[in-house]
């Protein structure tokens, strides 16, 4: 798919079918079908470039490694963020959908579980992805960080609700059935 | 509007006109067009499927165009469970726009549109609202809801989950005039105390106010078969086979868990609305009431003897595209026309408009339902823990001065500080006793004090929450019930309050409120369809406030005194 | 105690109108569920459990007023009345889909039937053994 180019940029340079990883000092950030392809920001326009890049520097101050891989075969959060915990070296995945969702998940947890869930997504900043980046470096080490704060709106489902509901049937239909994850390498440009 | 703090190209000029306009509270609600491929649509989709049936051996053999053999779970359950083979055939035939005719039609009796109703496809029922304007389903809804009284129902909770504060709201309710109060948790592991404080505040005063706890189905079946809590409405139906089972259950389940309450005495309604199946990306490209109706069909073959229904936490699906609130108060009428009691949402919170807020009330407040509100947030909404209501405490002026400019019933009446002040701190030294008595975390005077006058949690003394917590787990372990609270009572010196809430568990042994629509009345007797069914036949009939009812609603907060104009009444 | 016939189309509420007719699980006249026995202790939480023919009675109430199905659950919610608890929680959660075998189902059926004389809401447990094997919705045997 071509890069749509909104600043700041992203695109994600396919390397390979995604393999489980070996490092114990590794997470592994799981992108959902479209995220920066069909899709180039948030449901609150940030940019996914941004989302990326701050999760990324999250799980990198902690001095623990990052891995991207992007999924094929589905769109519910529970299965990427669990997916990607699998294919971690550590066990701990992020998850993040096109419309920003996010989920920290665990391999060894039962799927529909997770150590962390972001479910409003017109609520995330680039503050909270951080964040969450850096919890989720803190648990593949081993730590038990506070959880981030979730915040919470009343007013977020007169406003999002079925935006939201537009988003993720959208995602629906780019699903490859049974297309393995891929691991990626994000491409950042800022015009910055 | 963009936020992207990136090179901003240039705009074009706006009017002064455009800008006042563009932050008017309206422009932050969301609005989307419609993509009926895959269900995001109201109730005007070609996708959905036409009306059919054919009967063989006393069966559905084909229904909605679809054969036996290929029937998904719900048709077959709805075929075999809802539809009265009986009188289908002639029901079909019908037509739509016939039935639709019976629904507005003031000589054509209620008991005549459920005989036809009792043999209509989800289709056909579906055909039928198709043909009825917003004005004509208010006119089928006056004249199918099951109760002839309308009522009210509040949500009573705490964003600190303070039971303190619930027992007070539940008793400003119950003065307020709402029949039935539902409270949820933030911390789940506080319910005992929270479903406590919410029976104990229902029934001061005139009491026999129907509690209910909404909690996972485990915890909620237990705390109404310890008498704690009265009803339950929680129990989550859903119009596709595929989100059914995402939800872990199916109409057989969910019809054993039925009876199941129906065992313990406890009163029980379902929960379905539109936009659920969308917003879980599963409609199987079928519109949002298409779907609803077979929601509403299921609960009818479980046997169940009423619906929470109105889209409920999913408005924000309906509520933004075209025709979508007049297809939430389809729904409604949809369950009244089928003779469930029907408790018609305008529980969530839907728009930032205040008009657009208002104008979603109005075909459930004028036509009148079993609950309007399923549920009125009791507190501000920043505390309505079931994530903010259409309305709340600070709307209660404005609700009765609705009511009283249109003469319709919507469950309340204003009443005044001083009697309101007194159910409050009744309430409150009222749960201090039980909780005395019960050895749980005591209440102080300054806590009661405070609570007396706030408005909301953030007006209250923090509880000592862990504290609070080991009681709650102490009155599971130790299995406290209902009967209990009503020794306490008693004992402490609450004699009235006892009494009410002994008459409510009493209830349970007679199985009365187990019938459709049912609530107590003033007398604390029960009232339901079977005792005050709707008897609406055109101008002049059905429920009318009158008398002393009109006169309470004629009240309000300021009203000009017309015998003396420098004096206000109220 | 009154000799007169019950009339379902007359005599809601039944606590009002009909208490004579009404006992609590453990036989005592509901009219002896007052507040002096509750404070002398008489009067039991298993006292205030709704009894078997109680709900065969609101069953006929809601045949008369025209909701068969509603009966129906009533005479279903009857059967369930000596069941445990726990066991009603277990037999729901066996239902849900994929959580049992047809075998499971059918062991629940002839549960419900021969041990507690349950025909109608054993008839409901048979229903959906044979609807779940036909949509795929049983567990997998031995998984």
């Amino acid at each position: 798919m071509a890069t749509a180019v909104v600043p700041p940029g992203i695109s994600l340079r396919e390397i390979g079918t995604a393999g489980r990883g070996v490092r114990p000092d590794e997470v592994v950030l799981a992108l959902s079908p479209g995220f920066a392809g069909f899709f180039t920001k948030t449901i609150v326009d940030i940019p996914h470039a941004e989302v990326v890049r701050q999760i990324l520097a999250g799980v990198e101050e902690q001095g623990v490694h990052a891995r991207v891989v992007q999924l094929h075969a589905t769109a519910d959060l529970a299965a990427v963020a669990h997916t990607g915990a699998r294919l971690s070296g550590s066990g701990i995945g992020i998850g993040v959908l096109s419309r920003g969702t996010t989920m920290i998940h665990q391999k060894d947890l039962p799927r529909l579980s997770s150590l962390e869930l972001f479910p409003q997504s017109p609520l995330m900043t680039p503050e909270i992805y951080r964040a969450i980046g850096r919890n989720a470096a803190q648990y593949a080490k081993g730590d038990s960080p506070q959880p981030v704060p979730t915040l919470n709106d009343q007013m977020a489902r007169p406003r999002w609700q079925a935006k939201a509901a537009l988003l993720h049937l959208k995602e629906c239909e780019l699903l490859v059935k049974g297309a393995p994850a891929t691991e990626v390498d994000p491409v950042i440009e800022d015009p910055a | 509007m963009s936020s992207l703090p990136y090179p901003e190209a240039p705009q074009p000029r706006r009017s002064l006109r455009t800008e006042v306009l563009e932050n008017r509270p309206v422009n932050k609600d969301g609005f989307v067009q419609e993509w009926p491929e895959v269900g995001m649509v109201a109730m005007d989709s070609d996708f959905d499927p036409r009306p059919s049936i054919r009967i063989e051996n006393g069966r559905v053999a084909e229904m909605d165009g679809r054969e036996r053999a290929d029937f998904d779970f719900l048709d077959q359950f709805i075929a075999d469970h809802a539809i009265d083979v009986d009188a289908a055939v002639e029901a079909m035939a019908l037509g739509p726009r016939t039935v639709a005719r019976m629904l507005v039609d003031p000589n054509v009796s209620r008991a005549e549109v459920l005989r036809t109703a009792r043999g209509l496809t989800p289709a056909a029922l579906l055909e039928t609202v198709r043909q009825m304007n917003i004005v004509e389903i208010m006119m089928g809804m006056q004249k199918m809801r099951a109760r002839r009284t309308p009522a009210n129902q509040a949500h009573c909770t705490s964003a600190r989950d303070n039971p303190l504060q619930v027992a007070m709201e539940a008793a400003e309710a119950s003065l307020r005039g709402f029949s039935e109060l539902e409270t949820t948790l933030g911390v789940v592991r506080y319910a005992p105390l929270v479903a406590i404080a919410l029976q104990v505040g229902g029934q001061v005063g005139r009491g026999g106010r129907l509690t209910q706890c909404a909690l996972e189905e485990a915890t909620e079946l237990d705390l109404g078969m310890r008498g704690i809590t009265a009803y339950a409405e929680t129990i989550s139906v859903y119009g596709t086979e595929s989100v059914f089972v995402d939800g872990d259950d199916t109409p057989w389940s969910k019809a054993f868990l039925a009876a199941a309450y129906a065992s313990r005495g406890i009163k029980m309604r379902f929960t379905s609305g539109t936009g659920s199946e969308v917003q879980m990306g599963n409609a199987e490209g079928r519109s949002m009431l298409y779907l609803e109706i077979r929601c509403i069909l299921v609960t009818k073959g479980a046997g169940v003897q009423g619906l929470q229904n109105g889209s409920i936490s999913c408005i924000g699906v309906p509520g933004a595209v075209p025709g979508g609130i007049r297809a939430v108060a389809a729904e409604n009428m949809i369950a009244s026309m089928l003779d469930l009691e029907c408790a018609s949402g305008n529980d969530q919170s839907f728009s930032h408009s205040p008009m657009r807020r208002t104008s979603r009330l109005m075909p459930q407040i004028m036509a009148g339902t079993d609950f309007v509100c399923s549920g009125y947030s009791s507190t501000p909404n920043y505390d309505n823990m079931f994530a903010g209501s259409n309305v709340d405490a600070e709307d209660y002026d404005d609700w009765n001065a609705i009511q009283r400019d249109y003469q319709i019933d919507g469950g309340l009446q204003h009443v005044g500080e001083p009697e309101i002040l007194a159910a409050r701190s009744r309430a409150g030294y009222a749960l201090q006793a039980v909780f005395a008595h019960l050895d749980l975390p005591a209440i102080t005077e300054r806590e009661i004090e405070t609570a007396v006058y706030a408005h909301g949690s953030n007006d209250l003394i923090p509880r000592d929450v862990l504290e609070d917590l080991k009681g709650a787990q102490s009155v599971m372990d130790r299995g406290v019930t209902g009967l209990d609270l009503v020794k306490a009572l008693h004992e402490r010196g609450f004699a009235d309050i006892a009494e009410n809430l002994l008459t409510v568990l009493r209830s349970r042994v007679s199985g009365d409120l187990l019938q459709t629509s049912a609530i107590l009345d003033a007398n604390l007797e029960p009232l339901s369809a079977v005792n005050d069914a709707n008897d609406y036949a055109g101008p002049g009939t059905g429920y009318r406030p009158t008398g002393e009812r009109w006169e309470q609603m004629k009240r309000l907060r300021h009203v000009t005194s017309a015998e003396n104009p420098e004096l206000e009444v109220s | 105690m009154s000799p007169t016939a019950f009339d379902p189309a007359a005599d809601y509420p039944v606590g009002v109108k009909r208490p004579d007719l009404l006992r609590t699980p453990t036989g005592k006249p509901i009219s002896e569920l007052t507040m002096q026995n509750v404070v002398s202790g008489e009067v039991r939480p298993e006292d205030l459990r709704i009894a078997p023919d109680t709900l065969r009675i609101q069953a006929e109430v809601a045949d008369a007023s025209g909701r068969p199905q509603l009966g129906q659950n009533f005479r279903r919610a009857a059967e369930l009345i000596p069941v445990s608890d726990e066991r009603v929680l277990q037999m729901y959660n066996a239902l849900r889909p994929h959580a049992s075998t047809k075998e499971q189902l059918l062991a629940i059926a002839q549960e419900l039937e021969s041990g507690y004389g349950g025909a109608a809401t054993g008839a409901l447990v048979r229903e959906a053994a044979e609807v779940y094997e036909r949509r795929g919705l049983l567990a997998e045997p031995g998984a």
